[in-house]
């Protein structure tokens, strides 16, 4: 694997992080639109707790 | 001894794959074979542990609020580094385990673990829970596989991973005559994956009855010796 | 030409379903299929975000990995495209449609780690489509999700109502529906 294409390979993945965290962030900080602001999917598929969609346990 | 408790968990009660649901989509795909059950959970077991010490590591530098897009970076590149050693070294596997390898990086016990465990523990344990909850997963797909491979062809059969002309074992317990080709189907996958789901939750739900009349028993023991304490005084 | 993307449609919808005969999805599947509401609206966020994700991956793959020989790279890119446009969909559709915000926007968080969408992008490359058998291949794979979990969801609203034995309530019993349906799609086997 010669110098250019490893430097380019770097670039190219840099550069999609880059956009995936930009967007994240400008996403995260999007308010939600009147009337959403307490939607949530309520994914009951998986017993995983931890899961932020997962819907909390009344107890 | 809690550390040994939290791995034991792992294996039976809250197995990820028939107590918590999680990673079904590989669990029902692969196991037509016990070759397959195998090498998947080696390759399961393998990104667990990484991706758990890792993000374990990193645990500190890395700012909560891009935490997630972190762990899918790193869980992504682990697995495609899996990948092209399975691609090199065990050809078979790769062609019969498909589409499924790369699938390893949506599986929801890698990011479960990392966002539940990895990311508030420290190295050792991250470890060592990631080896828990990986065995599960590998205890899971060999009790499909086995029932399914058993009732579809009769025979139990493994070819070592790495030469595949070379047959380890191949035991014949049923006819062929008498096999159920519907267990290799996607039927026998959802009927099988159901029936185990629910012994284990018949399984727990003994468990649970048999603690709640336990702890009966000690108030209604502690309630009488409080009474004779009283009466003795 | 025209005969085999029609018979590649009808395989991709209904003969090797996505959910039915390569189990992908079932964690959505399985969660988001309480109401027939929610169904819909999960199902028609996913056909939207497998068709961009499928169309973009496709594109980097054959106009950037391909000519750089970054191959390898797929995977790591294919996942952050899914990621990204995830939350672009979901931005936008904050920013401007709340209606539309209200019925699918909430079910988006959910398609980043479902796995459809990386195995149209996946399965595009590795079968070696052309342009009009991906297009075919990546509308079909998620009408199919769409239409097997919306007919779930209507079975899983009487299903709430039967009395089911303690220990296959809640997800086993719903494991034994999707094997029967499994059961029965495979009866249009003969259709091609």
């Amino acid at each position: 694997m010669d110098l250019t294409r490893l430097i380019l390979a770097i670039l190219f993945f840099g550069a999609l992080v880059g956009i995936y965290i930009f967007l994240f962030l400008k996403n995260r900080r999007t308010p939600k639109p009147a009337g959403c602001e307490n939607l949530k999917a309520d994914c009951d598929g998986c017993k995983d707790i931890y899961c932020p969609n997962h819907p909390k346990e009344e107890s | 001894m809690n550390r040994m408790q939290n791995f034991k968990n792992g294996l039976i009660k809250d197995n990820p794959v028939f107590g918590l649901y999680l990673g079904l989509c590989s669990t029902l795909a692969i196991t037509t074979s016990l070759n397959n059950a195998i090498g998947m959970g080696v390759a399961v077991i393998a990104v667990l542990i990484l991706s758990n010490v890792i993000i374990s590591a990193i645990r500190k530098i890395v700012p909560d609020d891009i935490r997630i897009p972190v762990y899918i970076v790193i869980i992504a590149t682990l697995v495609k580094i899996i990948q092209m050693l399975i691609q090199a070294y065990a050809p078979a596997l790769n062609s019969s385990l498909g589409v499924f390898i790369p699938l390893i990086v949506v599986n929801c016990i890698i990011l479960g673990r990392a966002e539940a465990f990895a990311s508030k523990n420290g190295i050792f344990d991250s470890a060592l829970d990631g080896l828990g909850m990986g065995l599960g997963y590998l205890l899971a797909v060999l009790a499909m596989s086995f029932i399914r491979q058993l009732l579809a062809t009769g025979a139990l059969s493994m070819t070592n991973p790495f030469d595949e002309s070379q047959v380890l074992f191949h035991l014949q317990l049923i006819p062929e005559d008498f096999t159920i080709s519907m267990f290799s189907a996607p039927l026998g996958a959802f009927m099988t994956f159901a029936f185990l789901a629910a012994a284990l939750s018949s399984y727990k739900q003994h468990i649970q009855r048999k603690e709640d009349e336990a702890a009966k028993a000690a108030k209604i023991a502690a309630a009488q010796a409080a009474k004779a304490a009283k009466e003795a005084a | 030409m025209f005969s085999e993307l029609v018979a590649l449609l009808i395989t991709s919808v209904l003969l090797n379903n996505a959910v039915l005969n390569q189990f992908l999805g079932l964690c959505p599947f399985m969660g988001v299929s309480r109401k027939k509401s929610s169904a819909l609206g999960m199902g028609m966020a996913v056909v939207f975000v497998i068709v961009a994700a499928g169309l973009v991956t496709y594109a980097l793959y054959y106009l950037v990995l391909v000519p750089l020989k970054l191959e390898f790279m797929d995977l790591v890119t294919f996942i952050l495209v899914i990621a990204s446009l995830v939350q672009l969909t979901e931005m936008f559709l904050k920013k401007s449609s709340p209606a539309l915000y209200k019925s699918l926007g909430v079910y988006l968080p959910l398609i980043t780690t479902n796995c459809v969408v990386l195995n149209v992008c996946l399965v595009n490359i590795s079968n070696g489509y052309d342009i009009p058998h991906m297009l075919v291949y990546t509308v079909g794979t998620p009408l199919g999700f769409a239409l097997v979990l919306y007919i779930f969801s209507a079975i899983r609203e009487r299903l709430e109502v039967a009395d089911v034995p303690e220990s296959f309530k809640g997800n086993p019993v719903a494991l034994v529906v999707a094997g029967l349906m499994a059961m029965a799609f495979s009866g249009l086997a003969g259709i091609i």
